[in-house]
């Protein structure tokens, strides 16, 4: 297993996979959704050959860890067979939901951060954890919508799951970008919401993505995470201010839809990669966090 | 679940029940959920627009990958009606979307607004084969009859002897049999190709239509079959036996009015199987020219 460094990965994308095959082009590492690889096919073929020359995190999609009726154990399965297989450095999926009464839709679902909640994600999450031998990473969604029902703000239901299930944290920038602008709330005050809930060391990995922006009925904003643009400044400006507080941390340029050239997501990693050294070298002033980030462990206690 | 803990009382089992329902239906007056659910700046109505949007996008989306063809015939609009209907009947069980839609023909077949069009359910059929065997591993260092890599690893199926002490033939693991009631095979390629004078010249009445399907590290290829040669070809795959299938080929030969006995068949071999870019000849003899 390699483990993931403190830098600026790229997600890759089934039409890059011949590049990144044939060229081997520079990147720090890459990450995939193991959904898209877990039948013995040609798609796994290319990935265990540009395995071979990058770490790899498995970024899933599937295990809808807010799922009231429980995880699915035959994904947990599938996961963990494609775990032995490419022995990724990092393991995540998200606070949210996609299954129900057996029927999977493909969305990262809002969940109510009730206590109900709570115990069900954490209860997901460790069997998630068993099942795969390993401690997962849990990633803030894109919301658009709130439920009357929630007695958690997110950081603190977040943080929860990790301080009582050993899971890391994937904190999203643009998503908490998007869920704040969606709620009118100001995204800086949000992101100084998620610092004070959680530990520094809680986080194992950043996200960082474009979004679009629609007009709803009403004629109001609303902003969508369709990762599929650049990434915008006032993201940028919120990930230097996370990383601040975090320190360097495996950093992930997210590209889904409208898919660019592989020499765009280089250029967004490098524009990430220039953050994270900034902070390194405020940081070789006063060290904060390590480097190199360790595996979450689940039975870490946060 | 009980709920013991849960506030306003919709415990979590339930309001996912109601919530995958709203997003899945086709009635306006239940794709929504009571606002008194929902709180923020941002009303219940319009994040479940988005939610519905992504879910069935995504699904739709899903289903024109793999059936290719399908889409271009019938356009955006009818194909999105179609995978729309029968994205939110039959929603997929499990997160491998490259699998989603393996019964998506047998809705065609059974789809009012296709009654016009008796060949698109064959159509699916096809299309459904040639994207499977897309996603299959590809055999390393292989060696066709037409030039393209194909070897040892990609003859890893069935073998089989025609005669005892005589030549064995091997098939590619990928390789398999699929009969259609058109002509799908040049009717997905006029499609793709957008060849409108070759669609309008095809003979789309109902008739037998018989392919031999595989995997080479080029592509899926295809090649029609006589019926004969396809009874030959699917016994050879199914009971793995040579004489079997002479006897299958020989049966299918004297059922379409072919007398020819011996030489009849040693003609459908030499020109269908022996010479096909899906088998290798195992013998010291030369292969027999194409």
């Amino acid at each position: 297993m390699d483990p993931i460094p403190a830098r600026a990965g790229i997600g890759l994308r089934t039409p890059h996979h011949g590049l990144v095959r044939s060229d081997v082009p520079a990147a720090a590492w890459l990450e995939v959704h193991p959904e898209n690889y877990m039948a013995d096919d040609a798609a796994l073929a290319d990935l265990e050959a540009i395995r071979l020359h990058y770490p790899l995190s498995l970024h899933a999609v599937g295990l809808s860890l807010g799922s009231a009726e429980g995880v699915d154990d035959a994904h947990i399965t599938r996961l963990r067979r494609l775990i032995d297989r490419l022995q990724p450095g990092l393991v995540s999926d998200h606070l949210s939901w996609s299954v129900s009464d057996g029927r999977y839709l493909p969305d990262l679902l809002p969940l109510p951060y009730t206590q109900e909640a709570l115990r069900i994600v954490c209860r997901n999450v460790e069997r998630v954890q068993e099942g795969i031998g390993r401690a997962l990473l849990v990633e803030n969604p894109s919301t658009y919508l709130r439920f009357a029902d929630s007695e958690l703000p997110e950081p603190d239901f977040l943080a929860a799951v990790a301080r009582r299930t050993g899971c890391g944290v994937l904190l999203d920038v643009n998503n908490i970008y998007v869920s704040a602008c969606n709620q009118r709330l100001d995204a800086a005050e949000t992101l100084a919401g998620w610092c004070a809930a959680l530990a520094p060391a809680a986080v194992f990995e950043m996200h960082l993505a474009g979004h679009a922006i629609v007009s709803t009925a009403a004629g109001t904003p609303l902003r969508i995470d369709d990762h599929g643009d650049y990434i915008c400044p006032a993201v940028w400006a919120l990930y230097e201010q996370a990383i601040a507080w975090r320190g360097p941390c495996p950093t992930l340029v997210e590209w889904d839809t409208r898919l660019p050239s592989f020499e765009v997501l280089q250029d967004e990693a490098a524009r990430a990669q220039s953050c994270l050294d900034r902070v390194a070298q405020q940081g070789s002033l006063a060290p904060r966090a390590p480097r190199q980030v360790p595996m979450p462990s689940a039975s870490h206690a946060l | 679940m009980p709920s013991d803990d849960a506030t306003s009382g919709v415990p979590l089992a339930q309001l996912q029940t109601r919530m995958a329902a709203a997003l899945l239906a086709a009635e306006p007056a239940q794709q929504g959920l009571a606002e008194a659910l929902f709180a923020g700046a941002q009303p219940g109505a319009a994040g479940l627009r988005v939610h519905r949007h992504t879910v069935l996008g995504a699904l739709s989306q899903a289903l024109r990958h793999s059936f290719v063809s399908v889409d271009r015939l019938v356009g955006e609009n009818y194909f999105d009606r179609m995978a729309l209907d029968y994205a939110r009947r039959r929603p997929p069980r499990a997160p491998q979307l490259d699998v989603y839609g393996s019964d998506f023909p047998e809705f065609i077949a059974a789809y009012g607004e296709a009654q016009g069009l008796p060949y698109l359910a064959d159509l699916a059929r096809f299309d459904w084969q040639i994207d499977e065997l897309a996603r299959t591993r590809p055999a390393d260092r292989a060696r066709g009859a037409d030039g393209e890599a194909l070897g040892e690893a990609a003859y890893s199926g069935v073998s089989l002897l025609l005669e005892e002490g005589g030549a064995r033939l091997r098939f590619p693991s990928s390789l398999r049999c699929h009969r259609a009631r058109f002509p799908v095979e040049r009717l997905r390629e006029a499609i793709l190709a957008e060849d409108t004078a070759a669609l309008a010249a095809l003979d789309l009445q109902p008739a037998a239509h018989d392919y031999a399907l595989w995997r080479t590290s080029e592509g899926v290829k295809v090649q029609a079959l006589s019926p004969a040669a396809a009874c030959f070809l699917g016994t050879a795959l199914l009971v793995r036996d040579g004489a079997a299938a002479l006897a299958a080929a020989a049966a299918a030969l004297t059922a379409s009015g072919n007398h020819g006995g011996e030489s009849a068949l040693v003609d459908l071999l030499t020109r269908e199987i022996l010479t096909a870019g899906f088998v290798q000849i195992e013998t010291s003899a030369p292969r027999p020219a194409n």
